[in-house]
C-alpha cells in the first residue's frame, strides 16, 4: 500500500479542510487514480471495440448465414457467446469496476490506496479474459449462457476478482468521512454480490455440475442477476453520485434513495427464474420469482420518481453537459427496461414473447440502454478529473452521443415489436416454423443496422479518449480550463 | 456432500447475514438519520451546491 504524499498527511485523518485545501485533496485523489483506473476504462474500451465486431458478425450471420462461413471460429455458435462475453466481463465489468474505484475513492475522501494492487488485478482480469474469448472460439465453450468461458480462464478472473475486494475493503476502511452516501452502498453491495454469485453458479454449473433442470434454475439465477446485482448497483450508484454533481443540486429524497437501496436488495435475487415460466420445474418457484418481478416496482419507482424530481428544473442543462445526456438517457432507460421486465414476468405475458427476439430487445436495453449509457457518461465526467485534461473534440461528443441513441432505439423498437409478432406467430399452430422464421428477417435487418450506428459511436468515443490520452502521454500538453480549478482563466499545467 | 457444495451453502448464509450485519450497522452508526446531509455528500467548499460542473457543450448558445 503506497503511503500518503505529504498534502494528503496534513489533511488526514478526519481533517475537514476548506477551500484550496479541499480542491488540493480532490486533486490529488483525481490524480492517484489515474494509471489503475485508466488501465481498467481503456482496456475496456478495446474490449467494447472487439464485441461490437462480434455482434455485427453475429447480426449478419442471423440474416446472410453464409457470411464467413468457412471459418469454423466465426461460426454463429462462437462468435455469439464470444461477444456476450468480451462485452460483459471485458467492456461493462472493467469500466465499471474503473468508475466504482473512482467514486469510492471521492466519496471516501481517501486518494487511491495500494494502486499497484488494483493494476495487477486489471492485468489478470485481462489475461483471464482473453484465455476465455480465445477459449470460446476455439471451441472450448461450456455452453452455459453468461458462463461460457472455460473453465481454466475462470480462476485468474476470480484472483483479479479477490484483489479488487481487498482494495475495496482497504479503501473503505481508510475513509475519511464517517457517513456513507447511497451511491457507495450500491458499490460495495455490488463488490460483494458479484463474487457471490460468479463463485456460485461455477461451482454449480462448471466444476461440479448439478443435474436435470435444476441447472437451469442456477443458470437464470446467476445470468438474471449478473445484471440485478451487479451491473445496476454500479450504474444506480453512479447515477445518484453525477445527477446531483452535474447540476448542483442534491438528490430529491435520500430516504426514498435509501428504500430503493434496501428494496433492490430484497426483491431482486428471487426474479431469475421468471425466465423458466412454461419450463419443468415447480409451479411455487416460478410463481415465487413472478411475484419478487412483480414487487421490483417498489425500487424501480422510488428511483424513477427521485431522478426525475432531481432533475426537475434543469433539463436545460441536458443541452450543456455530455455526462448528463448520457446518465439521464440511461436512468430513463433503467424504468423503462425494468418495466418491460415485469412485464415479461407474468405467465400471459411471458407466453407470447419468451423465445423471441423481445428478449434480446429487453437484455439490450438493460445492458446497453442503461448500463452503458451510464458508463459513458460516468468516463465524460471522470477522464477529464483523472488525466488533467479536456476533452479534446465536442463534435465526436456529439456523434458518441446521437449515433448510440439512434442506434439503441433502432435496436429496441423493432426487435421487441417483431419479436411479440415472432411470439403471435409461433403460439399460432397453423403457421409453419418456417414463416416465422422468414417474418423475423425485416426486423434482424434492422438490427445489423443499429449495429452499425452503436459501432460509429464507439469509433468516435474511442477516438476522442486516444485523442485525450495522447494529450496526456505526448509532447503536446494543452491548457487546462475550469474544469479541476474552477478559474475562468485557463491554467497552464506541464510537467 | 462435497466441500464445494458446504462452501456454498456457506456462502449463500454468509451473503443475508452480511446485509443483516450492514442493515444493524447502519442503524446503530446513525447513517439513516439526519438525511439532508446524507444527501450533500458529494458536495462540498471546492465543489458546493448550486455549482454545476460539467458544462461544455453548446457554450455560445447558452450565452445567448
Amino acid at each position: 500500500m503506497s503511503a500518503p504524499s505529504k498534502t494528503l498527511s496534513a489533511l488526514m485523518p478526519g481533517d475537514v479542510p476548506a477551500g484550496d485545501g479541499r480542491r488540493a485533496l480532490l486533486a490529488e485523489i483525481d490524480a492517484s487514480c489515474r494509471v489503475p483506473v485508466l488501465f481498467f476504462v481503456v482496456s475496456g474500451l478495446a474490449w467494447l471495440l472487439l464485441g461490437t465486431l462480434l455482434a455485427l458478425v453475429a447480426s449478419i450471420k442471423l440474416h446472410h448465414p453464409g457470411f464467413l462461413a468457412s471459418w469454423e471460429f466465426l461460426t454463429f455458435g462462437r462468435v455469439r457467446p464470444a461477444h456476450l462475453n468480451t462485452v460483459i466481463y471485458g467492456w461493462a465489468s472493467q469500466t465499471g469496476i474503473g468508475v466504482t474505484l473512482w467514486l469510492m475513492c471521492r466519496l471516501c475522501r481517501v486518494p487511491f490506496v495500494a494502486p499497484g494492487l488494483a493494476t495487477v488485478a486489471a492485468v489478470f482480469w485481462n489475461l483471464g479474459l482473453t484465455v476465455g474469448t480465445a477459449g470460446i472460439l476455439a471451441g472450448d465453450s461450456t455452453s452455459i449462457e453468461w458462463l461460457e468461458m472455460p473453465r481454466y480462464a475462470t480462476p485468474i478472473l476470480f484472483v483479479s476478482y479477490a484483489m479488487i475486494a481487498v482494495w475495496s475493503v482497504i479503501t473503505f476502511r481508510l475513509r475519511t468521512e464517517r457517513h456513507l452516501y447511497v451511491s457507495q452502498w450500491y458499490l460495495l453491495a455490488a463488490l460483494l454480490w458479484f463474487p457471490w454469485l460468479y463463485a456460485t453458479a461455477q461451482i454449480m454449473l462448471v466444476m461440479e455440475p448439478v443435474r436435470g433442470t435444476v441447472q437451469a434454475a442456477v443458470n437464470w439465477w446467476f445470468a438474471h442477476n449478473v445484471l440485478g446485482l451487479w451491473f445496476t448497483p454500479i450504474g444506480l450508484g453512479a447515477i445518484y453520485y453525477f445527477i446531483p454533481k452535474v447540476i448542483g443540486r442534491p438528490i430529491h429524497s435520500y430516504y426514498l434513495s435509501v428504500l430503493g437501496f434496501w428494496s433492490l436488495a430484497l426483491f431482486y435475487n428471487w426474479n431469475g427464474l421468471h425466465h423458466l415460466i412454461g419450463g419443468p420445474l415447480p409451479a411455487w418457484m416460478i410463481t415465487v420469482s413472478i411475484v419478487a418481478s412483480v414487487m421490483m416496482l417498489v425500487p424501480v419507482t422510488v428511483v424513477a420518481i427521485n431522478h426525475h424530481f432531481t432533475m426537475w428544473g434543469h433539463f436545460s442543462k441536458l443541452w450543456h453537459s455530455p455526462t448528463l445526456r448520457f446518465v439521464v438517457l440511461g436512468a430513463v432507460c433503467y424504468t423503462l427496461t425494468s418495466l418491460q421486465g415485469i412485464a415479461n414476468s407474468l405467465r400471459s405475458y411471458s407466453e407470447v414473447v419468451h423465445f423471441t427476439h423481445h428478449t434480446i430487445a429487453h437484455a439490450h436495453l438493460g445492458v446497453y440502454g442503461f448500463f452503458t449509457m451510464v458508463m459513458f457518461g460516468s468516463l465524460y465526467y471522470v477522464l477529464p478529473r483523472i488525466t488533467c485534461r479536456e476533452w479534446p473534440c465536442l463534435g465526436l461528443v456529439s456523434v458518441h452521443f446521437w449515433a448510440c441513441t439512434l442506434g439503441l432505439f433502432l435496436y429496441v423498437v423493432p426487435l421487441s415489436v417483431g419479436g411479440f409478432l415472432q411470439g403471435l406467430a409461433m403460439n399460432d399452430a397453423s403457421v409453419p416454423f418456417l414463416k416465422v422464421v422468414e417474418g423475423t428477417l425485416p426486423w434482424l435487418k434492422l438490427r445489423t443496422c443499429a449495429g452499425l450506428l452503436l459501432g460509429l459511436g464507439h469509433l468516435a468515443f474511442v477516438a476522442n479518449v486516444a485523442w485525450m490520452l495522447a494529450r496526456v502521454f505526448g509532447p503536446y500538453r494543452k491548457p487546462v480550463v475550469a474544469l479541476l480549478t474552477g478559474q475562468e482563466t485557463p491554467v497552464v499545467v506541464g510537467k | 456432500m462435497t466441500p464445494m457444495f458446504l462452501l456454498m451453502a456457506a456462502g449463500s448464509l454468509a451473503v443475508p447475514a452480511v446485509a443483516l450485519w450492514a442493515l444493524r450497522w447502519a442503524v446503530g452508526h446513525g447513517e439513516f438519520q439526519m438525511p439532508e446531509r446524507a444527501a450533500l455528500l458529494p458536495f462540498d467548499e471546492a465543489e458546493p451546491v448550486g455549482e454545476a460542473t460539467d458544462i461544455i457543450l453548446n457554450q455560445r448558445t447558452s450565452k445567448r
